[in-house]
């Protein structure tokens, strides 16, 4: 297994990678809380319509998109202290760039959502102003998902965490590091 | 190996293991407090910010709802504290296991009683 030559200490780098993971496993709590919120948010749409932006329902759901970009942003400056995790040209790490862009995204739609619900109370999930809502949190998880499973595969690279005792998981894995999991290369 | 403005000594030699543990700081498996801490601050501004719900908007938020919500947070935000503390200890000796069983019991406990006595 081809492994990345260290730019520090692996022990600190363990440790740092490990800190990431603590901090993703909050966000990833808060991201799981905006799940349930969904439900929340449309069972009063369809029972009280729409009064104002700040019923609870919304407090809840416009909360979790102020604090997600935020805790994202806290990660990309903790990020830049592990070597490993850097984006194209010593930029910040593209599956991070897409998380914090579309946690972003969805937090600038507040502002949309509240202009449009000024004029239309309609709240159908398919509304217009909902679009960018749904397609900021997909391009978020998309992000985050390409982002842990980075930090994973270098624990697993350092020797801090065992990947899947399954043979068939395992190789995967070691595909995965080798940069050939979805190459045609390999039969 | 390149290490920051600060340490290792002059004449580009390797770190210490002084330096290393400099560079390190707080160890996640030293973190077991902090992150108990946040866990039960997490619950309780769950709590407050349902029960907000209810007590001011009830028309809009009934109680039920705003249980359900307590509840259902309260399973996620537990998840978190495990993984959390199961990350920060693994590969080394520690084991918070009674810690983490007394602090979730506990919640539980207190989530049952507030679902049961308050906002009705």
């Amino acid at each position: 297994m081809a492994q990345m030559p260290a730019l520090i200490p692996k022990e600190v780098e363990i440790q740092r990678l490990k800190k990431i993971y603590l901090m993703v496993i909050a966000l990833g709590s808060i991201a799981a809380s905006v799940e349930v919120d969904n439900f929340v948010d449309g069972s009063l749409h369809q029972t009280s319509i729409r009064d104002s932006a700040f019923t609870p329902a919304h407090w809840w759901l416009y909360s979790h998109f102020v604090a997600l970009p935020l805790g994202w942003g806290a990660i990309a400056i903790y990020d830049r202290k592990v070597p490993i995790l850097r984006g194209p040209n010593n930029s910040m790490n593209t599956g991070l760039k897409m998380t914090i862009l579309g946690y972003l995204a969805t937090m600038f739609t507040i502002g949309i959502n509240e202009m449009w619900h000024f004029w239309f109370v309609e709240e159908i999930f398919a509304v217009p102003n909902h679009w960018m809502f749904n397609m900021g949190v997909v391009v978020a998880f998309i992000g985050a998902l390409a982002y842990v499973v980075r930090v994973y595969a270098r624990l697993v690279e350092l020797g801090a965490e065992t990947p899947g005792e399954n043979p068939y998981i395992a190789e995967m894995y070691k595909m995965a590091l080798e940069g050939k999991l979805y190459s045609r290369a390999i039969p | 190996m390149t290490l920051p403005k600060g340490f290792g000594s002059a004449g580009g030699e390797g770190a210490t293991s002084a330096d290393v543990e400099r560079m390190i700081g707080r160890r996640v498996e030293n973190m077991t407090g902090i992150i108990t801490l946040a866990y039960i601050a997490a619950w309780l501004a769950t709590f407050a910010g349902t029960a907000a719900g209810y007590f001011y908007y009830p028309w809009a938020y009934p109680t039920n709802s705003g249980h359900f919500a307590f509840i259902v947070l309260t399973i996620i935000e537990s998840i978190g504290y495990i993984f959390c503390i199961k990350v920060s200890e693994e590969g080394t000796r520690k084991n918070s296991n009674v810690l983490m069983t007394i602090v979730l019991g506990s919640v539980a406990v207190g989530t049952l009683l507030i679902a049961m006595y308050v906002g009705w």
